[in-house]
């Protein structure tokens, strides 16, 4: 079996390109695209973490599956709330780009 | 190892797509291409139920969200030079650095795998039956936030995009 750490690396670098992607697109919709990436990659970590933890008993290690769990149903609200936003943002602006959005800006 | 190899692959593959392609159609597409082998990477990691629910939820309604609002708000291509031109190398940097160093607590912190036993007995292929056991325990006020926050999602996506009725 493959260990652990190489998981946690594989979820690093997928965060780590969720980031990049997160600060370099202006796009709202390609933005929201890389907050995804980086949940994921993080939902990859405690699944990992959830077979390392075994050793420590049921309760223990399964409370890594059940976040995760709970982490999907929270980003399935978000991903419809966050589109909601751009939708109305689109139809005031015709536009997805952030660099423009500056109306809540004092 | 070689399974993981090609899924690790795959999934890089793919996030790099999510962050470098101009059409948002096909960023999405690389982001269903990266969370399928993610599934199929929690069917390894002994997770089955979260690997069903990570094709029907996520790659499967979610993404088709995306797609959807993708179509709907007709967004081209459109990657005009950036404002800052500092701004991509300073992003690469700090997100190469903060992957580096992940990895590297991870690998300085290494302990060994329990037995191929012990994980099979204690996770039992994280059945859903395993996985309703925590989550009505451990996790029962969370579960019942969550139900809360789905309703309040609901609630709050149809008042955004509603037209008021002077305007229509």
């Amino acid at each position: 079996m493959v260990a652990t750490e190489y998981y946690v690396a594989l979820s690093a670098v997928l965060f780590g390109l969720g980031a990049v992607g997160f600060i370099t697109r202006r796009s709202a919709i390609l933005m929201f695209l890389s907050v995804e990436l980086m949940l994921n990659a993080a939902n990859l970590a405690m699944i990992a973490y959830a077979r390392q933890w075994t050793a420590a008993g049921g309760s223990q290690a399964l409370q890594g599956q059940g976040a995760v769990f709970i982490i999907l149903a929270v980003a399935a609200a978000e991903v419809a709330v966050g589109l909601g936003i751009l939708v109305a943002i689109f139809r005031n602006r015709v536009s997805t780009e952030v660099d423009g959005l500056s109306e809540v800006h004092s | 190892m070689i399974t993981f190899l090609i899924l690790a692959a795959v999934m890089v593959a793919g996030a790099i797509g999510v962050i470098t392609l101009r059409q948002p159609i096909h960023a999405a597409l690389a982001l269903v291409g990266t969370l399928l082998a993610l599934a199929v990477t929690y069917v390894t990691l002994e997770a089955h139920f979260l690997g069903a629910i990570q094709v029907i939820v996520y790659a499967g309604a979610i993404m088709v969200l995306f797609l959807f609002v993708i179509m709907l708000l007709n967004v081209e291509r459109q990657q005009p030079a950036p404002r800052w031109p500092w701004l991509r190398p300073t992003a690469i940097g700090v997100g190469l650095l903060g992957a580096a160093g992940i990895a590297a607590v991870a690998f300085t912190d290494r302990t060994p795998l329990p037995a191929r036993e012990v994980i099979a007995d204690v996770l039992q292929g994280g059945s859903a039956e395993r996985i309703g056991t925590v989550l009505f325990s451990d996790y029962l006020l969370a579960f019942h936030l969550v139900g809360v926050l789905l309703l309040t999602g609901i609630i709050a996506a149809v008042s955004l995009v509603q037209r008021e009725r002077s305007n229509a």
